[in-house]
């Protein structure tokens, strides 16, 4: 049962940084948060490549590191896949030499045929001659994770695997990686910076930011509607409004807000002056929005189930692959998400009247003071 | 890509000075070069006495002794200078770079500098003379001086090149080789030497090609003793005095060696996928 937990200080120059994880059979951990956050350095400290302040790694029931019990055992044999954002592929061996390079008895016919496996495995049969150079950007990467695969390792460790490469092939390969990581019993932690990549790839995601774990859990639950304002802006939520509470209304488990010349329909709080609510009484809240739960009408909608309709005028349109960015201003500057077919069919254009229209349940509360992180 | 033909075309070949001065110069730089070279290959030829010159005891005695000398003076400094050049490569300390800044000394200092420093330090007279009279060694003047001097002189030549070589090796790449299970020993051998061949084997040749041809630091510090301290170069002077026949034999062999060298440098040096790394 391959199953890997630790916890790790590390001291880098003037950085410090605490980590610790819980990873199941087969599970993948993602380590979310912008660059310099400490994702990589943490990897690199599980690999055995940056020796922390303290701590212990297990991986597969082996302790490969304990500060307390002075065991730091080194790289080569703590059984770790490592691979690096720029694939870093042999570039004197060729595919079939980069994939054998870890194998014990590389010359031996076992040998020849882990590789055939591994390069069937990952599609890349009759690539076996060639070198670094003369793969895409996607074999580079499957030729990486077979040479990793080749040694059986404990736990797979991938650093922002798909940062260079493009849009769409990077969509593609995403789905391939999530395919491959559902068949295998081999638990990964997977470092990105991009939400889409954590919620497609991740069984559980950490949100770090400066060295310390601020949010985690279940990927949609921490990155759909993240409830903290600091976790919002890492995970790109396009709307987060400053509010007052206006009234409450439990029956409904909604609350009325107020912000500039809009009045927007939200989920209670759970805050206890939920019970003591009043008119007089004015909290500031931020409300947090995605761009992709907000449908544009060209005319008022009516007979919609949907509490929150705002009037109002477009600014500006971004592209936005896979779609467009509508900039709005509704009393309040609004951002929402369309595709390049609703674009066309109905012709929006900045200074163009329209209608946002949004669920209350799309909204999200977000509470701004810093707390720690409950349990 | 039509486009970029077309752009090549129109591309002038750089600043003015390239029209004018830039042909007539290449042009008096390979003759002031490739005269003396051709020069010596033709009386080489007139004088038809190259064989007897080549087998001619002073001759094939400073052969064999050059060969010897250079052979044991390379072995040495790839022992020494490899893990050098490697620390130079790695480490970033203070210490290290002032030290890096040094090495290349012995490469602008003259050579006869070079002996007489030798001889201060290793000399009867010397600053570590009578330690060495009590070991019961003497040094000057042998077989040894003349390796000394190849290696004081030719040793920074394979640093410099090997710690380039391993600097153009991505730490990552022994980062990632350590993760496949292979030890930092294995990792070296079959990683960073594969990877830094080409500028290794550059270096290599260079400070053999700067042993061999070592003049001024040996005189000094090793005289000319013929079959001791009589290398190639110090023979074709010997022989400039006695038999012409010699010195060009040698100095033909020399020649030929350099070019080998030169040759061998552009065939083994360029890997495909160098510049790829």
């Amino acid at each position: 049962m391959p199953v890997s937990i630790g916890w790790l200080k590390c001291r880098v120059g003037g950085f410090s940084l605490e980590a610790d994880w819980h990873i199941e059979e087969g599970e993948v951990l993602v380590l979310f948060g912008p660059s310099g956050a400490g994702k990589t350095t943490t990897l690199r400290a599980i690999a055995g490549l940056v020796r922390p302040e303290e701590g212990r790694v297990e991986l597969g029931g082996r302790v490969v590191y304990d500060s307390a019990g002075h065991i730091s055992v080194p790289v080569h044999r703590r059984q770790v896949g490592y691979l690096t954002q720029q694939y870093h592929l042999f570039p004197h061996l060729n595919v079939a030499g980069n994939i054998a390079y870890g194998l014990p008895d590389r010359r031996q016919p076992d040998a020849r045929g882990t590789v055939e496996r591994l390069a069937k495995m990952l599609r890349l049969e009759g690539l076996e001659d060639r070198y670094a150079w003369q793969l895409s950007g996607g074999q580079q990467q499957r030729v990486a994770l077979a040479r990793a695969l080749a040694t059986n390792p404990q736990l797979l460790l991938l650093d922002e695997p798909f940062a260079s490469l493009d849009n769409e092939l990077r969509r593609e390969l995403r789905r391939e990686l999530r395919a491959m990581l559902v068949d295998s019993p081999i638990p990964v932690i997977l470092v990105t910076h991009d939400r889409e990549e954590a919620l497609a790839l991740g069984d559980s995601v950490q949100v770090i930011d400066g060295g310390r774990i601020v949010d985690q859990g279940e990927p949609l639950r921490v990155l759909g509607q993240p409830g903290r304002g600091r976790v919002a802006r890492l995970a790109g939520v396009e709307n987060l409004l400053t509010m007052t509470v206006e009234s409450r209304n439990p029956q409904d488990g909604t609350m009325i807000c107020i912000g500039g010349s809009v009045k927007l329909e939200v989920p209670l709080d759970a805050a206890p002056s939920a019970q003591s609510d009043g008119p007089e009484q004015r909290e500031n809240i931020t409300v947090g929005i995605r761009s992709s739960d907000i449908i544009l009408a060209s005319e008022e909608p009516r007979g919609t189930s949907a509490r929150n309709r705002l009037p109002g005028t477009v600014t500006t349109v971004d592209p936005r692959p896979p779609g467009y960015e509508v900039n709005l201003d509704c009393g309040i500057p609004l951002k929402a998400q369309v595709t390049g077919a609703a674009m066309s069919e109905m012709g929006i254009r900045p200074g163009q009247n329209i209608w946002a229209v949004f669920k209350a349940s799309s909204c999200f509360l977000v509470q701004e003071e810093m707390t720690s992180p409950s349990a | 890509m039509m486009g970029a033909r077309l752009a090549r075309l129109r591309r002038v070949p750089g600043l003015p000075v390239a029209g004018i001065f830039g042909p007539a110069a290449t042009v008096i730089y390979l003759l002031f070069i490739g005269l003396p070279v051709l020069a010596l290959l033709i009386r080489a030829a007139q004088h038809g006495n190259f064989l007897t010159g080549l087998v001619s005891d002073l001759a094939l005695t400073a052969l064999r002794l050059s060969l010897i000398t250079s052979g044991i003076s390379m072995g040495i400094i790839l022992l020494v200078g490899t893990p050098f050049a490697y620390l130079l490569a790695r480490n970033t300390s203070w210490i290290l770079r002032i030290v890096d800044s040094l090495i290349e000394l012995p490469i602008v200092l003259p050579p006869v500098v070079a002996g007489v420093a030798m001889l201060m330090a290793f000399g009867r007279q010397g600053v570590l003379g009578p330690v060495l009279e009590t070991l019961g060694i003497s040094l000057p003047f042998t077989t040894g001086a003349v390796v000394f001097a190849q290696i004081f002189v030719a040793a920074p030549f394979y640093i410099r090149s090997a710690k380039l070589g391993f600097q153009s090796v991505a730490r990552d790449y022994e980062d990632i080789s350590q993760t496949l299970g292979i030890s930092p020993w294995g990792t070296f051998w079959r990683l960073t030497v594969p990877l830094a061949a080409p500028s290794l084997l550059t270096g290599f040749a260079l400070a053999w090609a700067r042993s061999l041809s070592e003049f001024g630091a040996t005189i000094m510090f090793a005289g000319n003793l013929m079959g001791k301290t009589q290398t190639m170069p110090l023979a074709i002077m010997t022989a400039m005095e006695s038999s012409l026949d010699s010195a060009l034999a040698l100095s033909v062999l020399l020649l030929a060696g350099s070019v080998t060298i030169l040759i061998g440098l552009g065939l083994a040096t360029r890997p495909k996928w160098q510049n790829r790394l």
